[in-house]
């Protein structure tokens, strides 16, 4: 090993690469115009290279080489020739297109995003005009309300004209109208939106009895302006017929005022109390079934949020044999809506209620 | 351009012609073999053979750059005369290359002793092992061996104290050369 010291580095020059012979090296090898190094360099590369040893070996047939240094001028140049170096103009031309397609781009890009803007919004706000119908329904109720409000409003007025009437025959009419005017205006109002139906009931109430009392009152008035009305006519009579018979006279105040009189006495007994018994007992009774019907037409129609909607105010509102009942078809509902565990929840409530339905929500129940 | 390219290796400019479509890269690497190219091709255009130097040339660049584009060069100066020798033998069939195996084991070494030049631990490990290589290769090709590339003998003194042929000697370093590298390959395992 020790003896193979000073040849250490000279082992890898075995496999180290060499460049081929240049264009001048390979005449001056073959003439031997080359330093020691540079042949044996030129040799070690000989060993490894075929194309150089090839080369060498033709141009040592050649006599001169000539015709070498010639081919190969001319080789070179043709190669320089086919190359064809790119101008730069050519080169500006090519970098100025391509800015010019990348601005293209940009602009479509731009173009295409816009309107893909433009259509998302379009799209958004459709999408929010269509989730908005609770204010829309809510403006279609308002109205409702008002009308009714308006009419229940109205009732009243319908009847003090009725006061300043001074003849004594309207007051047949004054105390039956009292009533009537109640089961439209409930009608009314139960049939197209009940979110009102309840004020409704309450503005009911208060107008039958603000009418009740007005009628005790009007009554009283009207006595009062027909004694008035009585002595003026009789005055009157007492002037206009002074020539007329007195027996007519008699006659006429013998019929007709004895008529009125009783008639009147009649009425004021009569008038107030069925006005009472109806604001005070029936109404809340039938606003509760106005509603539970309203509410059975909307489930029937198939509207099963509106008609939820009744039967949870129905619920909350009214008691008795009302809540048990908006309770079942509360189950119902959610059933069909295919909100299960609600449904279950509503027909256990109804069982737990002990009332007349509780045999049908058992069985609800056990079927579900 | 020119001469930054000319100053580049064959490798970097056969990438650039491939990767980058650099006729100039390619123009230069053309340009680099051209005399090989015409000193080679000379024994064939000797007067009595009627080919044409103004077509064998062009045609065999356009041959040498055609396949520039596809191959696999390793050694440009086997490619060359692998594409030229083609070309001579049979102009109408276009053969393609393919680097021998023995070649590829030299060429792994001699890639390896590259690598090795500016790493000192990778350089003493490789040159042990050349070495060991070296000792365990037959008596005739390590005296060769030594002769040639440790003592620096020219092929002429070589032939003259051997009595052998410069051609035979070279076949012979060749030979003994591809076997340490197969030693140096094979024998040892790192």
């Amino acid at each position: 090993m020790l003896s193979s010291k000073p040849n250490n580095d000279k082992v890898l020059k075995i496999f180290s690469t060499i460049r081929c012979l240049s264009r001048d090296q390979l005449p001056r090898y073959l003439e031997g115009r080359l330093t020691d190094v540079e042949k044996h360099l030129v040799e070690q590369h000989l060993t490894d290279c075929d194309l150089c040893f090839d080369a060498l070996q033709a141009l040592e047939k050649e006599e001169n080489t000539d015709r070498y240094q010639d081919l190969t001028n001319k080789l070179q140049r043709y190669v320089h020739s086919s190359i064809q170096p790119v101008s730069h103009t050519q080169k500006i031309a090519q970098y100025t297109r391509k800015e010019k397609n990348k601005e293209h781009m940009l602009v479509y890009f731009w173009i295409v995003a816009f309107i893909g803007l433009g259509i998302g919004s379009v799209y958004v706000m459709r999408g929010h005009i269509r989730n908005q119908p609770p204010p829309v329904h809510i403006m279609a109720g308002l109205p409702a309300k008002d009308s009714t409000a308006i009419t229940a409003a109205s009732n009243p007025p319908v009847v003090t004209p009725v006061d300043h009437t001074t003849t004594p025959a309207p007051e047949a009419t004054h105390t039956a109208p009292v009533t009537p005017p109640a089961k439209p205006v409930l009608a009314a109002a139960q049939k197209p939106v009940d979110s009102a139906a309840l004020k409704k009931a309450a503005a009911l109430k208060a107008a039958q009895h603000k009418a009740a009392a007005d009628s005790i009152r009007k009554v009283q008035q009207a006595n009062l302006l027909k004694q008035k009305q009585d002595s003026i006519r009789k005055a009157a009579a007492d002037k206009a017929d002074k020539n007329d018979d007195k027996a007519k006279d008699d006659d006429t105040k013998g019929t007709a005022k004895p008529d009125n009189k009783p008639a009147q006495v009649a009425k004021e007994q009569k008038a107030p109390e069925p006005a009472k018994k109806e604001s005070a007992a029936a109404l809340p009774i039938n606003s509760d079934e106005y509603l539970y019907k309203a509410a059975m037409v909307y489930q029937q129609q198939g509207n099963l949020g509106e008609a939820i909607d009744r039967y949870r105010r129905l619920e909350s509102v009214s008691s008795g044999k009302y809540v048990e009942l908006a309770r079942y078809q509360l189950a119902i509902c959610y059933r069909s809506k295919g909100q299960m565990g609600k449904a279950r929840r509503m027909f256990r409530e109804v069982i737990r209620m002990d009332g007349s339905m509780k045999d049908a929500a058992k069985q609800a129940l056990d079927s579900m | 351009m020119q001469q930054q390219l000319t100053n580049l290796s064959d490798k970097e400019l056969i990438s650039r012609a491939r990767k980058q479509h650099d006729r100039e890269a390619e123009g230069v690497l053309m340009d680099r073999y051209s005399h090989l190219l015409v000193a080679v091709t000379l024994p064939h255009l000797s007067p009595q053979s009627n080919l044409d130097p103004n077509v064998v040339f062009p045609s065999l660049l356009q041959r040498l750059s055609a396949s520039l584009k596809t191959q696999t060069i390793y050694k440009v100066n086997e490619w060359i005369l692998h594409i030229q020798k083609g070309y001579l033998g049979k102009p109408e069939k276009n053969t393609p290359f393919y680097p021998s195996r023995d070649g590829r084991d030299l060429l792994h070494i001699e890639n390896t002793v590259d690598k090795a030049a500016t790493n000192i631990i990778d350089r003493q490990d490789l040159i042990v092992r050349l070495e060991q290589a070296l000792q365990r290769l037959n008596a005739d090709d390590r005296a060769l061996i030594t002769q040639f590339y440790l003592e620096n003998k020219p092929f002429a003194d070589l032939s003259a104290t051997t009595g052998i042929s410069r051609e035979k000697l070279r076949t012979q370093l060749k030979a003994a050369k591809g076997k340490l590298a197969k030693l140096f390959m094979n024998g040892y395992v790192k």
